[in-house]
C-alpha cells in the first residue's frame, strides 16, 4: 500500500501497531511463565508473572491513548478506520487475557498449599493455546487472513481440552474430597486457558474485519470461509 | 436507491481538443445527497454543471452523451435552457447575493418566471424560501437591507433560499461550505438534511469529512471517470477500488 502524503501519520500508525504487537509479546509471554510457574509450582515465577500484569494495562492504557489521537488528528477512513477500530477491540482483548494470564499465576500461588495430584493435560493445553496467540499476533503483525481463519478453526480443539480436563478433575473430586481444592484450582486454570484462546480467536476475526472488511464475529466457519472467498452468504 | 432522479449514460465532455469527462455513467436518487469527491481537475464540477447547463456557454465545450432529468433528456433540441434551471437550482462555492435587498433576491427568479400573481403571492414565497432556507428568523426585520451586508454564512442560505424560490427538483452545490467557517458550514449541513426531505441534492465537495457526514451516496471521480460510486457508508469504511482507498486515506500523489 502506498505511504500517506502525510508520512507522519504512517509513523503513528507504525507506532501503534509496533505498541501493540509488543503488549501481544508481553501476554504471550505471561501465558509461557503462568502455565510453567503451576507445572513447576515455582511460586516466585507466578509472582512475577502476577506483577507483569501490571506492564500489560499500562500498554493498554498507551495505546487507547494513541489510538485517540489518532481518531482527533487524522479521522481515519477506510482501511485505517478498520485498523483503528480493530486496534481497539484487540488491545481490550490482550488485557483481557494478560488478565486470565495472572489469573493461572494466582491459581499457581494458591495449589502451593493443595499440591495436585498431576496436571492431566495442562501441559499440552498450555503449549496449544500458546501456539494460539502467537498465531494471532503473527497474523495481526502481517495482515495474514489466512493464519487468522486457522487460530479460528483451532479454537475448537482448545474447548474439547478443556472439557476433558473438567471431567477427568470431576472423577478426582468424587474419588476423594481431599482434592476438591486442588482440582477446582486446577479446574479455574484451565478455563482460563480456554477463554485465553477465545480472546486470541477474537483478535483473529479483527484481523480479518481489518484487512478484508468483513465481519465475522457472528458467522460460522463455513460462511466464514465463504466471505473470505468473496462469496456472498 | 430509491428511483433515478437524473441518470447520466456515457457522457463525454471537450473542452477543445482535451477530453474532460470519459463517458460517465451514474444515477442520482430522487430526495437524497449525493457528494461528488476526488481531486482537483477531475471533472466532478464539469460534471455538476452539465446538470444545469451551465457548460452550454463555454466556447470549445462539447457534450455527447445524455442526461435524463425525469426520464427526459436535458441536452435535447427543445428543452427550454432557463426552464431547465428553474427544475435544476445551482448554489457556488462564493456565496454571490445580487446587490439587492434581502427580500429582492429572493424575489428576483420568481417574478421573471411569473410566479407570483400580486404581492402578497410574492411575500408568501420569499417567506417559505427564507424559511426552508433557515434564514428566516435572522433577517424577517431587515428584508430591505442589502443581501451583501450579511455574514458569509448567511449570505450562502440567502443563496440557497433564492434557488429553492422557483421550486426546483434538485440543487447543485459546488463546494458551498468552502469559504465558510466551522459554525456556518455545520447550518449550511444542517439545512442540507432537512432540504433532502423535498430535493435531490449533488454536492461537489472537498472535504471528505464533510461527504462523510452529510451523503448518502459517493461518488469518487478521478481523471475525468467515475472510479467508484456507492453507499457513502460502505465508500468511507471498505471502499472497493484501491484507487478510491488511496484518495479517502490520504495516500495520493
Amino acid at each position: 500500500m502506498p505511504q500517506h502524503t502525510i508520512k507522519r501519520f504512517d509513523e503513528e500508525l507504525d507506532k501503534l501497531k509496533e505498541l501493540v504487537l509488543s503488549m501481544g509479546g508481553l501476554v504471550e509471554r505471561s501465558i509461557g511463565h503462568a502455565v510453567k510457574s503451576m507445572l513447576e509450582q515455582d511460586k516466585k515465577l507466578a509472582n512475577k508473572t502476577v506483577d507483569r500484569d501490571k506492564a500489560i494495562n499500562a500498554l493498554e492504557v498507551q495505546c487507547d491513548e494513541m489510538t485517540r489521537d489518532i481518531l482527533v488528528r487524522r479521522q481515519p477512513a477506510a482501511g485505517d478506520l478498520r485498523f483503528i477500530m480493530g486496534i481497539i477491540k484487540v488491545v481490550t482483548d490482550l488485557e483481557r487475557m494478560g488478565d486470565l494470564a495472572a489469573g493461572v499465576a494466582e491459581g499457581t500461588l494458591r495449589s502451593l498449599e493443595h499440591t495436585p495430584k498431576n496436571f492431566s493435560n495442562l501441559d499440552i493445553m498450555g503449549e496449544k493455546v500458546q501456539r494460539q496467540v502467537n498465531r494471532t499476533l503473527d497474523a495481526l503483525s502481517r495482515g495474514d487472513t489466512e493464519l487468522a481463519m486457522t487460530v479460528i478453526e483451532k479454537d475448537e480443539r482448545i474447548d474439547i481440552l478443556y472439557k476433558r480436563m473438567y471431567r477427568e478433575m470431576l472423577t478426582y473430586m468424587i474419588e476423594d474430597p481431599r482434592d476438591i481444592t486442588a482440582s477446582i484450582i486446577l479446574s479455574n486454570v484451565a478455563k482460563n486457558l480456554e477463554r485465553i484462546s477465545d480472546h486470541a480467536t477474537n483478535i483473529a476475526e479483527m484481523v480479518i474485519y481489518i484487512e478484508r472488511g468483513h465481519d465475522i464475529r457472528h458467522v460460522d466457519h463455513e460462511a466464514a470461509a465463504k466471505l473470505l472467498s468473496g462469496e456472498e452468504i | 436507491m430509491n428511483t433515478p432522479k437524473i441518470t447520466v449514460r456515457d457522457l463525454k465532455l471537450w473542452y477543445g481538443d482535451n477530453e474532460a469527462l470519459h463517458g460517465i455513467d451514474v444515477d442520482f436518487a430522487e430526495k437524497q445527497v449525493t457528494a461528488l469527491i476526488g481531486p482537483s481537475g477531475c471533472g466532478k464540477s464539469t460534471l455538476l454543471r452539465c446538470m444545469n447547463r451551465m457548460n452550454d456557454r463555454i466556447p470549445g465545450c462539447r457534450i455527447e452523451g445524455h442526461i435524463l432529468l425525469d426520464g427526459d433528456d436535458i441536452y435535447a433540441p427543445e428543452v427550454d435552457v432557463v426552464q431547465l434551471r428553474t427544475h435544476v437550482g445551482m448554489v457556488f462555492q462564493k456565496p454571490n447575493p445580487f446587490p439587492k435587498s434581502i427580500y429582492e433576491n429572493v424575489a428576483y427568479a420568481p417574478r421573471i418566471h411569473g410566479l407570483a400573481e400580486n404581492s402578497s403571492d410574492m411575500d408568501i414565497i420569499v417567506e417559505t424560501a427564507l424559511r426552508k432556507a433557515s434564514i428566516w428568523n435572522e433577517v424577517k426585520d431587515k428584508l430591505n437591507a442589502p443581501g451583501t451586508a450579511l455574514s458569509g454564512g448567511q449570505q450562502q442560505r440567502l443563496c440557497i433560499a433564492r434557488t429553492i424560490a422557483v421550486k426546483p427538483n434538485i440543487i447543485l452545490m459546488d463546494e458551498p461550505c468552502s469559504a465558510l467557517d466551522p459554525i456556518a458550514t455545520a447550518k449550511i449541513e444542517e439545512l442540507i438534511d432537512e432540504l433532502k426531505e423535498e430535493f435531490t441534492i449533488i454536492m461537489v465537495t472537498h472535504s471528505m469529512q464533510q461527504a462523510a457526514r452529510i451523503s448518502d451516496h459517493t461518488a469518487f471521480f478521478y481523471m475525468g471517470d467515475i472510479i467508484e460510486f456507492g453507499e457513502t457508508g460502505t465508500i468511507f469504511t471498505q471502499p472497493a477500488i484501491q484507487q478510491t482507498e488511496d484518495y479517502i486515506t490520504g495516500r495520493f500523489g
